[in-house]
């Protein structure tokens, strides 16, 4: 397998669709003379020509608009906007279009349209460029919702995604783009709603959506290195379709769960994952379920302030220990 | 206005209990989910906490007060509030005895996720975080069961550990929690299912090995100096459980003497045959054992308006610890056999000696014996250790005149053996029966060697 960094396994799983599909073309803000803002789209212009890799104007809500008529139409176009805060502009689409054609339609059409932006703070771009809004999107019914936190997740998703006939909310980490991870070489998709089990261990499930995938990664190292806590980590990978089974039997074994997000707490991806686990797992709790989220304010510019504001391993660390004993 | 604090109910069978020890002070500051006051139980002894926070505006049951369940103990207020009972409306101390709790606890539950400021509350510096597990003995309390929102206090215990406990057969009530906020966990039920004996203090006495604080001296006048001696927390147990006794359990005694020439006999043959060599009193417990199987209620407990008859025999023997008293149990006696008996209760008297016992072994006894015939007392009577039915009480073993068959009197090994009884579940006939079985026992010894 070959080590690539997270932008390189997007730009792959671009380059190999288009290749094989010639209704697969590409619409966004500074997607093709500047190859993306995160370089995603890099040499994608010069391989695929401007009929397939379109600069499109600051209008968030009409290149998503003009991506539910053309994937109506038959195409399967691939829409980047640039951070997931400007993807608010495009709600109306995103919610009264793209989710909702097939089910207003008796699914005589269908809207295979991917729709990519990435999320998080910690590049001190203030309040409204960091946020993490996957929960936003998880509320929607119709729309299916990735959040990739590995190269090699990040190509296979992607692929699924273009090649799904449902909208597809494919949400990237601005954090994660430089990440390198081993890639496949096959380039096969991988399936929605598949989990991956990163790590097992028998005394706390801790499940990390987006980048806090990884740093519940770390923060499970720290619990086992210092703390003799076996944590089992989860990657949802995608959260909807959701794959509550590979959780649900996780937390039968552990008897407890920490959910780690980085998006706010209220009405959350964690809020959600506590009820589901509670309703179906009530009998095998040692300890409510925890939720380790972002701090509940706009992202702060400040850096130390924007660093408090979401969370870090340390923080996992002792929302697990405190799944045990009084900290 | 100040609220007022019942009595907690702090097990399922609790109707009262008694004020051991307060942990604020009068006029101290007093913190939701943080020691209050350590109460004693029909059970055991457990540390309530406050489910408010304010100051300790009024102590209304004194240390060693005991009360029913929902009877005002303290009022709560704010600080330099007067105690309710000082207003001028003159509301009764303790009217509203149910007002707390509720509304309190469940504001901890909305505010727990506003950020960094509530991550400073937890000693978490700087961060993101909020975490519903790190539940400060807040959110759960909030639910009020029963009546009071004091008395109506919950076993906290995880739903698997509460799942599990009813499948092993476990009493939570007995158990004491090792999860945050003293939640019972799945590892408690777990550990105490293998243990097979509650974990919680139980019983007259408690193995706590607890040093006494250094005497005092004080003037006292005419009887010169005074050496004032604090209790240690097993003296107190044993002096609270004693005087509760008493005053609740009507007992009366009766008293027979004992043939032994025939278990004197036995005892020089089993020298031959057997190490350690049984007591008399082992004899005496295995006699006890054996009857307690045949009457059930002397194996019993008068309890909340019931009669508790015990499926195990366990019967306790009191032992003179350094200062106190400590009664170590031998579990289902009954079914043991004298040589079993007798290497049991030596390993036990060693271990009280060397203090080493642990709970669960004083805890769980049905039936008490207590022998003080090595000082050479013939007969006493003693106090029932609560809430057990019935005591037996040992004499000195001793040649004494007796009349035989054919009218002479002749001197025979004798001994003299006393039941106390709570007359709330055992009456004259039942407690003479039951005594005159252990002494047929023990006058017929070999059974007891089988």
């Amino acid at each position: 397998m070959a080590e690539v960094r997270y932008r390189e396994a997007l730009n792959q799983a671009l380059r190999e669709e288009m290749q094989a599909d010639e209704s697969v073309f590409i619409m966004g803000e500074d997607v093709g003379v500047f190859q993306g803002a995160f370089k995603v789209t890099a040499g994608l212009l010069e391989e695929f020509g401007e009929k397939r890799v379109r600069d499109t104007p600051i209008s968030e809500n009409t290149i998503v608009g003009m991506g539910v008529g053309a994937a109506m139409g038959g195409l399967r176009p691939v829409v980047e906007i640039m951070t997931i805060n400007f993807s608010l502009l495009a709600m109306d689409q995103i919610v009264n279009s793209a989710a909702s054609i097939r089910y207003m339609f008796n699914a005589q059409v269908k809207v295979p349209l991917v729709i990519r932006m990435p999320q998080g703070g910690g590049h001190q771009l203030g309040p409204t460029h960091s946020h993490s809004l996957e929960a936003w999107f998880l509320h929607v019914p119709g729309l299916l919702v990735a959040v990739p936190s590995t190269p090699a997740d990040a190509k296979g998703l992607l692929k699924a995604a273009i090649r799904d006939d449902n909208p597809v909310i494919f949400i990237e980490h601005e954090a994660l783009y430089g990440k390198k991870g081993e890639v496949p070489e096959n380039g096969e998709p991988l399936r929605f709603g598949e989990a991956a089990v990163r790590r097992e261990g028998d005394d706390v499930t801790i499940v990390g959506v987006s980048r806090m995938a990884a740093t519940a990664l770390q923060a499970a190292e720290t619990l086992a290195a210092e703390h003799e806590v076996e944590a089992d980590v989860i990657d949802p990978r995608t959260l909807r379709p959701l794959d509550l089974d590979t959780i649900l039997e996780s937390v039968r074994k552990t008897n407890r769960a920490v959910i780690v997000e980085e998006g706010w707490p209220h009405g959350g991806v964690g809020a959600n994952f506590a009820a589901l686990i509670q309703e179906q797992a009530f009998d095998y709790l040692d300890a409510p379920v925890a939720r380790v989220t972002g701090a509940d304010i706009p992202m702060p510019y400040s850096k130390p302030l924007e660093q408090a504001a979401f969370p870090h391993e340390e923080h996992v660390v002792q929302a697990a220990l405190a799944t045990f004993r009084d900290l | 206005m100040a609220e007022s604090v019942g009595m907690p109910r702090l097990s399922d069978s609790m109707e009262e209990g008694t004020v051991l020890k307060w942990l604020v002070e009068e006029g101290g500051e007093v913190k939701r989910g943080e020691p209050l006051v350590e109460i004693e139980t029909d059970k055991a002894n457990m540390t309530y906490e406050a489910d408010t926070d304010g100051v300790l505006v009024k102590v209304i049951a004194k240390e060693g007060d005991t009360l029913a369940v929902g009877e005002p103990i303290a009022e709560i207020g704010e600080a330099g509030e007067a105690a309710s009972g000082d207003e001028a409306d003159g509301e009764e101390a303790g009217a509203d005895g149910s007002a707390n709790g509720g509304g309190e606890a469940s504001a901890g539950g909305g505010d727990e996720e506003e950020g960094p400021a509530s991550q400073a509350e937890r000693g978490d510096e700087g961060a993101a975080t909020a975490t519903a597990a790190a539940d400060n003995g807040s959110g759960e309390e909030g639910g009020s069961e029963g009546s009071g929102a004091n008395g109506g206090e919950r076993i906290k215990a995880s739903p698997v550990a509460k799942r599990m406990a009813a499948e092993l057969g476990v009493e939570l009530a007995r158990l004491e929690g090792s999860g945050p906020g003293g939640r019972i966990v799945k590892a408690d039920v777990e550990s105490a299912a293998e243990d097979g004996a509650p974990k919680a203090e139980a019983g007259a006495a408690s193995a706590e090995a607890e040093a006494a604080a250094p005497p005092k001296r004080e003037s006292s006048g005419a009887k010169g100096e005074v050496e004032v001696q604090e209790l240690t927390r097993l003296q107190q147990t044993v002096t609270r459980r004693m005087a509760e006794s008493k005053a609740t359990a009507p007992d009366f005694a009766l008293t027979l003497d004992v043939d032994m020439t025939a278990a004197v006999e036995l005892r020089k043959r089993f020298k031959d045959v057997a190490d350690p060599v049984p007591s008399f009193n082992d004899m005496v417990v295995k006699a006890a054992a054996t009857a307690l199987r045949e009457f059930p209620k002397v194996n019993g407990a008068y309890r909340d308006g019931r009669f508790e008859l015990y499926e195990k025999v366990n019967v306790g023997i009191a032992v003179a610890a350094e200062g106190t008293l400590v009664v170590p149990t031998i579990f289902g006696a009954d079914s043991r056999s004298l040589g079993d008996i007798a290497r049991g209760a030596r390993a036990l008297i060693e271990k009280v000696r060397d203090n080493k016992i642990t709970p669960p072994e004083v805890s769980g006894g049905t039936f008490t014996i207590s022998n003080l015939g090595m000082y050479g007392i013939e007969r006493f009577t003693a106090i029932i250790n609560p809430p057990q039915a019935a005591l037996l009480t040992v004499g000195a073993l001793e040649k004494k005149p007796a009349v035989d068959d054919r009218g002479r009197v002749v001197a025979r090994d004798q001994l003299t053996l006393t039941l106390v009884c709570d007359h709330r579940i055992l009456y004259g006939a039942d407690g003479a029966q039951f005594l005159a079985r252990v002494r047929e026992l023990l006058e017929q010894p070999l059974a007891l060697a089988l």
